[in-house]
């Protein structure tokens, strides 16, 4: 593995409709752009962007997937390695919120279960147009046990946040990890718990 | 001439005094007058004095004035010049004035006769291009009027109708009109004519009008009815290559990937098409067409990849068998899975089409990008962008990409299921050969995955193998090291065998359990050893999955190397694969931590059992001895020799049982049991001087044995005891100091002082006052 220069190194997933705005999201975070007219994403795009939370240099590999249906099959094959997803819907679309439950089935069916997921509700530059209610998203996120955020890719509303969120609770959760690994000497058929430190810490 | 200030003061005041006469008359006091007297006497001497003065500068004046009279006659001279020089310039400017204007007059004459000669020109073109189209109407020669027409079309539009205002308007607007009607008639006729060779197939003719259409004007007309003759020669062999499909026999060679087959020849031909009219539509059409022309025939392609798609999900059944895999895959425990082995033909075939679309899109897309680069080569930035816009835009949501996309979706699925269930197969039909290190699951198991993901890698699409290769990981990180852990877990049972050797205790237990279990007994012994085996084997499972990973890793980076050389994959490709890949090296140094764990379980349920109580017997032979037990050591040893000979015997075993380099591990991890049980008995025992002899002696021989069977370094294992071996060879107490602190060395001290005081304490015949004495 490659001596780089980062203390961290997280998988980032997002997934969610076609048109909710991931890719735009994702360009935002990484590249501060909005590109309009921007195409369906063929299969998934991979990006990454190294952060600083608290001093510590935080690499987060950022995989944007295709919401089209025929992509799922390759979406899926990445669930599980995610140490954290990010289930994207829009605001201006009430179909795609009703989607959400079957997205939850597709990460409780794939995803490791110390995956992090946060619900974001997309595109509150278009407030007149809005769908979905806070509240009912909020509601929804509760029941769910997600944490959720509402953005604007377009705006540039609370895309940093969401992300640098994002990593300040991977980091905790990772620390906390160790803290039990090193507790609990593991046992043959114990040690498939979590990936992440094995690959990021290099302090 | 400055004069002094008193006397200028007293002319100011008006009278020749500073005094004014009536102040004088009305002065009656003698002290008084004195005064204004004396102050009348000053006042006159100063003005004598200015007086003086002026008279003295009378001269310089005069001469003054002789030379300004001397120089009046001069001025007189040069204004005269002056005058004179102005009326030279004003004439000047006139004359320049008037050249200049006859030569913008001439200019402008120049140009209107120009315009007029253009015209001229214009005109004499025009009535040779409506004569020369009519005559060429007339002999057919379609070229020859297109090229007037076109001759025509390029005139400067202004100059015409300047034209028809003229004199002879009227003849020029008659011309112009039959201009205008040979170019509808042209056009009319050129459109036929193509459209007649179009139906008859007539190539030369095709490509005969083809060159017209751009002389009329006519650039995209000209394309799209071209691109119109191509779809149909394009969708007339895609037919009959479909029919013969349909009546390939089953044993036909290719039958398994005919539909393959199929788009390979559609696309083929395709390709062909553009290759060998690319040269034409450049030459007559200027670069930058190309795009157009296969925009149409993409158009066709699709249609035509729809139908040969269509028609393999339905011969092959691939939705069907999909929907059977997704069923198996819901329901885990159910009787009706489909069989794994069935698939592999269509899974090959799938990626084989795939690869295929690949090839050509990325054929095409060459094709387009170089024409456009041509055509570009001055255009704007903005244009650029337009250009490669659409360009992406038509390979991305063409039918054929979609349709492929969706295939390839499918087929993830089926493979992963595939993967799976031949990977539980194999798991499932496990078999040790005797004499073999690892079983033959590891072979199967990676046989598998690396036919899976060769699969995947042959279709070509960087996603799809990334898919795999994620896949594969979850299946070795989960199911397949599930399956090691489980066989690790029931652990390497305890040996009854050296249970007999050990004593009669054992002995008794054995009989014991033999009049419990009855007939069971002898079986018990057998499927002990058989897990003994089973055991060690999985160990060598471990650690070859572990190599294989990284050797299927190095693969697929070569592989993938290989495929990118050639162009395949977008710019993101390559750390999408390696981001795969690193996860696939992360899983090998999974499998290497279980190795570890497994070998520490056996070190401490199979090796220590049985070294600990060889090493307590230690405990039972005197070190406290004198000359004579000493020698009588020499001839029979008491404990090291059986020792080696039990180690050797046990290790035999593992020798004989696991993998050079995981036998390596474990006789290191057996070293430093050794090691560290040695400690605890030498602190149990006490020694005399040569009871300490003896024990050097002893800890060499052992030494030298662990030496010979392991590859690791033993003296830094073995260094506590060592020094303790010579504590205890001491003459007296305080010659440890020769080896202690400055004196120490070479040697590093691995026991503390206390360890040091407290092995020194062992030593019997040394007083523990000298020892506390000490200073360490």
């Amino acid at each position: 593995m490659s001596m780089e220069d980062y203390d961290f190194l997280f998988k980032i997933v997002l997934i969610g409709n076609a048109g909710v705005g991931k890719t735009c999201l994702v360009r935002r975070f990484t590249q501060g752009l909005f590109p309009p007219g921007q195409g369906a994403t063929i299969g998934v795009d991979f990006m990454i962007k190294t952060v600083e939370i608290n001093g510590e240099k935080v690499k987060l590999q950022i995989w944007d997937t295709a919401g089209q249906e025929r992509f799922r099959s390759i979406t899926q094959s990445y669930y599980r390695s995610a140490n954290a997803l990010i289930l994207t819907y829009d605001i201006t679309c009430e179909e795609s919120f009703r989607c959400l439950p079957e997205w939850l089935r597709e990460i409780e069916q794939y995803a490791s279960n110390k995956v992090i997921t946060v619900l974001v509700g997309n595109k509150i530059d278009l407030a007149d147009k809005r769908e979905v209610s806070q509240q009912r998203a909020e509601e929804f996120s509760e029941a769910q046990d997600m944490y959720y955020l509402e953005t604007s890719a377009k705006e540039s509303d609370n895309v940093e946040k969401l992300f640098l969120d994002l990593a300040c609770r991977l980091i905790s959760e990772a620390r906390q990890n160790t803290l039990v690994n090193n507790v609990e000497s593991p046992l043959p058929g114990e040690g498939k718990s979590i990936s992440y430190l094995t690959c990021c810490n290099f302090n | 001439m400055a004069a002094p200030a008193a006397p200028s003061l007293a002319r100011s005041g008006g009278s020749s005094s500073a005094l004014p006469m009536e102040e004088i008359r009305a002065l009656t006091d003698l002290p008084d007058l004195e005064a204004a007297y004396s102050r009348l006497c000053a006042e006159e001497k100063a003005v004598e004095e200015e007086l003086e003065m002026l008279l003295d500068q009378q001269s310089s004046v005069e001469s003054k004035m002789v030379a300004l009279h001397r120089i009046g006659p001069n001025l007189q001279l040069i204004e005269g010049d002056a005058k004179q020089l102005a009326g030279t310039i004003t004439f000047t400017c006139n004359l320049a004035e008037n050249v200049s204007s006859k030569v913008r007059q001439l200019d402008l004459a120049k140009n209107r006769l120009y315009q007029a000669i253009q015209r001229a020109d214009d005109i004499l073109d025009l009535k040779f291009c409506m004569d020369g189209v009519q005559t060429a109407l007339r002999n057919e020669d379609y070229e020859q009027a297109a090229a007037h027409i076109h001759r025509y079309l390029s005139l400067d539009k202004s100059v015409i109708e300047l034209s028809r205002q003229g004199r002879e308007g009227s003849i020029i607007d008659a011309n112009l009109k039959l201009l205008q009607e040979a170019e509808q008639r042209l056009k009319a006729i050129v459109t036929e004519k193509f459209d007649e060779a179009t139906r008859q197939g007539d190539l030369p003719q095709v490509e005969r009008f083809f060159k017209i259409f751009p002389l009329l004007g006519l650039h995209e007309e000209g394309l799209s009815n071209f691109s119109d003759y191509l779809c149909k020669q394009v969708s007339d062999k895609a037919e009959e290559n479909l029919q013969l499909v349909m009546k390939t026999d089953m044993s036909d060679r290719r039958a398994a990937v005919i539909f393959a087959d199929t788009l390979t020849l559609l696309f083929e031909g395709i390709a062909r098409i553009v290759e060998s009219h690319q040269p034409i539509v450049e030459t007559y059409y200027g670069p930058g067409r190309l795009y157009t022309l296969i925009k149409h025939l993409q158009v066709e392609c699709d249609q035509q990849v729809e139908t040969v798609v269509d028609k393999f999900i339905q011969q092959r059944d691939y939705h069907k068998q999909f929907q059977q895999v997704q069923n198996s895959m819901m329901r885990s425990s159910a009787g009706e899975k489909i069989e794994p082995r069935e698939l592999d033909p269509i899974l090959t075939e799938v990626t084989l089409m795939n690869a295929r679309s690949e090839l050509y899109l990325r054929f095409i897309k060459r094709r387009i990008v170089s024409d456009f680069e041509v055509g570009d080569s001055s255009a704007s930035e903005e244009v650029k962008q337009e250009h490669q816009k659409c360009l992406d835009k038509l390979l991305n949501n063409c039918l054929l990409s979609r349709t492929m996309q969706e295939l390839i979706g499918y087929y993830i699925t089926m493979e992963e299921y595939f993967m799976r269930e031949t990977v539980n197969k194999a798991v499932a039909m496990d078999t040790c050969e005797k004499g073999q290190l690892t079983s033959s699951m590891v072979d199967d198991v990676f046989y598998i995955v690396k036919k899976c993901i060769g699969r995947a890698l042959s279709s070509s699409s960087i996603d799809c193998l990334c898919a795999m290769i994620n896949h594969s990981i979850t299946e070795l990180e989960s199911d397949f090291r599930e399956v090691l852990c489980n066989k690790l877990k029931m652990g390497f049972p305890a040996t009854t065998f050296q249970d007999f050797q050990r004593g009669v205790t054992s002995a008794v237990s054995l009989v014991h359990s033999s009049l419990q279990q009855g007939k069971f007994d002898t079986k018990g012994i057998e499927s002990t050893d058989e897990a003994k085996q089973s055991f060690l084997v999985t160990l060598n499972n471990v650690e070859v999955c572990s190599e294989n990973i990284m050797t299927l890793k190095k693969t697929l980076e070569s592989d993938c190397a290989k495929l990118f050389q050639q162009g395949f994959g977008g710019e993101q490709a390559q750390p999408k694969i390696d981001s795969c890949l690193s996860d696939m090296a992360a899983v090998s140094h999974k499998f290497r931590d279980l190795l570890q764990e497994g070998l520490n379980e056996l070190t401490t349920s199979a090796i220590k059992p049985q070294v600990k109580p060889w090493i307590n017997l230690f405990l039972s032979v005197s070190h406290n001895i004198e000359e004579e037990e000493f020698n009588d050591y020499e001839a029979n040893d008491p404990w090291v020799q059986q020792f080696i000979l039990n180690l050797e015997q046990q290790m035999t075993e593992f020798k004989l049982g696991l993998s050079p380099v995981i036998y390596d591990s474990l006789t290191s991890l057996m070293t430093t049991l050794i090691a560290v049980e040695m400690e605890k008995v030498v602190l149990k025992s006490t020694f005399s001087r040569l009871g300490g002899l003896q024990f050097d002696k002893e800890l060499r021989s052992l030494i030298a044995y662990l030496t010979t069977v392991t590859t690791w370094t033993i003296r830094d294992k073995f260094a506590r005891l060592s020094q303790m071996a010579t504590i205890l060879n001491l003459e007296r107490v305080t010659e440890i100091l020769d080896y202690w602190g400055p004196n120490s060395g070479p040697l590093t001290w691995r026991l503390t002082p206390a360890e040091v005081r407290q092995v020194l304490a062992l030593r019997m015949d040394f007083r523990s006052e000298d020892i506390k004495r000490l200073r360490l």
